[in-house]
């Protein structure tokens, strides 16, 4: 707790909230861009269209913001020469729990307010149907829970190298691979950490070649996909961690 | 006591031994002198002794209690440290950048306020760690050092890239450390005129090995004044001198002897000259401690 509580001291002035601030406003940007463009046929799907393009915008927007979050976190560190000092208060294997809890209250913060403020959106637009509380709820635990997949590997890269040019170069990729990733086959995006922003969507969508009618529907994530989304967390977490702790000063 | 021991200390990289069984002894209220080199291996054996480098054989004690995984976070809590380059979080302010110290070392806040006037950065609240000169983050570090009032404190290279005025008020800092606050000092330079101003005792490391341990006078002993004596035949001159046991040693051409007294002296070269013998040269000399330390480690007294 001492070491969560510090690691948000350290952050101050870090513009930590400024970086959410603009991770919003993109969203909100881009959503609100993507709705102005829809007649009123397609907006009748309302809240489905709303969660399966949020999705898509996560896929893009959040690889490279959970980068930024877990460069800013770490990068004080290198800047600094700061290990020396807090290796002889604390162990290694602290600072990083420290580390990555603090990733996931702030992406916990993020996610839930992105949540919220695009439920008042929908509600505000009178989106058809029942408003989807449940849903929203797991969709915002279903980003999150991907986010963290994606924090461990941004941190293990941002504490493995001083210049965070590598852990940077890593989030624009995987902002280019996310939404890449879903033009690929079900088996192949399971072999792309990003690519499980789309691949545990909670719509999906269907469009009739015959017809030409596209249509959504509600689904809910495969339970082999969450094993797999485990694993790929467990790998980071172990890798990153095990990098980390060996590291010597 | 001995603050630290270290047994046959050794640290390998790759195949290059970088430290080479060290024995260090550090006795408790002592300003001791790490004095060495570029690359000879200081910073490295002070990092083995804080924990943050994995000895690759041998044995640390520090406070009387050997160093393993277990203990060395309760040991450390006695110790404070300052490893080559200052550490701070260059956007927070001094006082900030103390509470993160202060909260993980668990002891009173007052202490910040205290070790800043300690260190003369009492009048900085407020300003950003990031736009402090070099001397006053140097400041700061040893007030992060200081803020547990620890035992012992291990500075590596304090003065490193200060200015004259700056290494000054360092030195005087850490002179009274020792008295006001009961602690032990150890300070690693490759100055040796910085280690002579403030250390009683010294170690000298060359390519990871130690030359020297011992009290600073004991060093200073090594620059007593001697004779240079250059005869016709030094090597009849040995078995002269062997004769009226004088003690001698024979370098670069010259016979080292011990200072004589007047009468001694003109009686040793009468009897030089009575046995066939001219006195080419008769010499007083002193060995400066940038000689002793050229002739420990090889190189030359600050590189």
């Amino acid at each position: 707790m001492k070491l969560l509580k510090l690691e948000f001291l350290k952050c101050r002035r870090r513009k930590i909230v400024l970086v959410c601030a603009a991770v919003l406003a993109v969203e909100l940007i881009w959503m609100g861009a993507f709705f102005t463009r829809q007649d009123a046929e397609d907006l009748k799907w309302g809240w489905m269209l709303l969660l399966y393009n949020l999705s898509m915008v996560d896929a893009i927007i959040l690889p490279l913001s959970v980068a930024t979050l877990a460069s800013r976190n770490c990068e004080l560190e290198h800047k600094g020469s700061t290990w020396k000092l807090l290796e002889t208060m604390t162990s290694p294997g602290s600072l990083y729990a420290a580390k990555l809890c603090w990733g996931a209250l702030v992406l916990a913060a993020l996610l839930m307010i992105r949540s919220g403020l695009f439920l008042g959106v929908g509600i505000a637009q009178g989106f058809q149907g029942p408003v989807p509380w449940g849903r929203f709820g797991v969709f915002t635990l279903i980003s999150w829970a991907v986010s963290m997949m994606v924090y461990a590997l941004q941190q293990g890269l941002s504490l493995w190298f001083a210049n965070q040019a590598a852990a940077l170069v890593c989030g624009i990729a995987g902002s280019f691979l996310g939404i890449l990733s879903m033009l690929f086959p079900p088996a192949l995006i399971r072999c792309v950490p990003w690519g499980y922003y789309g691949l545990m969507s909670l719509v999906l969508m269907d469009w009739n070649q015959v017809t030409r009618v596209t249509s959504f529907y509600w689904r809910w994530p495969e339970p082999t996909d969450l094993l797999l989304l485990c694993l790929w967390a467990t790998i980071f977490l172990a890798v990153g961690r095990t990098l980390f702790v060996r590291k010597e000063v | 006591m001995n603050m630290i021991e270290t047994h046959d200390l050794c640290k390998q990289y790759g195949t290059t031994l970088r430290v080479s069984h060290l024995n260090l002894s550090v006795p408790e209220g002592s300003i001791y002198g790490f004095l060495g080199p570029n690359g000879a291996g200081k910073s490295t054996t002070l990092k083995m002794i804080l924990g943050l480098v994995r000895p690759t054989a041998g044995d640390i004690q520090v406070l009387e209690k050997t160093m393993n995984n277990a203990n060395r976070l309760a040991v450390l809590r006695q110790v404070g440290s300052l490893i080559e380059s200052p550490s701070y979080y260059g956007h927070l302010t001094g006082e900030e950048n103390l509470r993160i110290v202060q909260t993980l070392r668990g002891v009173p806040e007052r202490n910040i306020r205290e070790v800043l006037q300690i260190v003369r950065l009492d009048g900085q609240f407020g300003k950003k760690v990031a736009h402090y000169s070099l001397g006053m983050k140097q400041r700061l570090a040893l007030a992060t050092a200081l803020l547990g009032y620890p035992k012992l404190l291990i500075l590596d290279e304090p003065t490193n890239g200060l200015d004259p005025a700056g290494i000054q008020e360092m030195r005087e800092l850490i002179c009274k450390l020792p008295g006001q606050f009961g602690m032990t000092v150890v300070v690693s330079s490759h100055l040796l005129s910085e280690i002579d101003q403030m250390a009683d005792h010294v170690a000298i490391i060359r390519e990871g090995e130690l030359v020297f341990q011992d009290t600073l006078e004991a060093l200073h002993s090594r620059s007593r004044h001697h004779l240079a004596l250059r005869t016709t035949n030094n090597a009849i001159a040995h078995h002269l001198l062997a004769e009226k046991s004088v003690p001698f040693q024979e370098e670069e051409g010259y016979l080292i002897l011990p200072i004589l007294s007047d009468e001694i002296t003109a009686q040793l070269t009468h009897f030089l000259m009575k046995n066939h013998l001219g006195v080419i040269r008769l010499e007083e000399r002193q060995k400066s401690l940038e000689d002793i330390f050229l002739e420990l480690t090889g190189k030359a007294a600050s590189l």
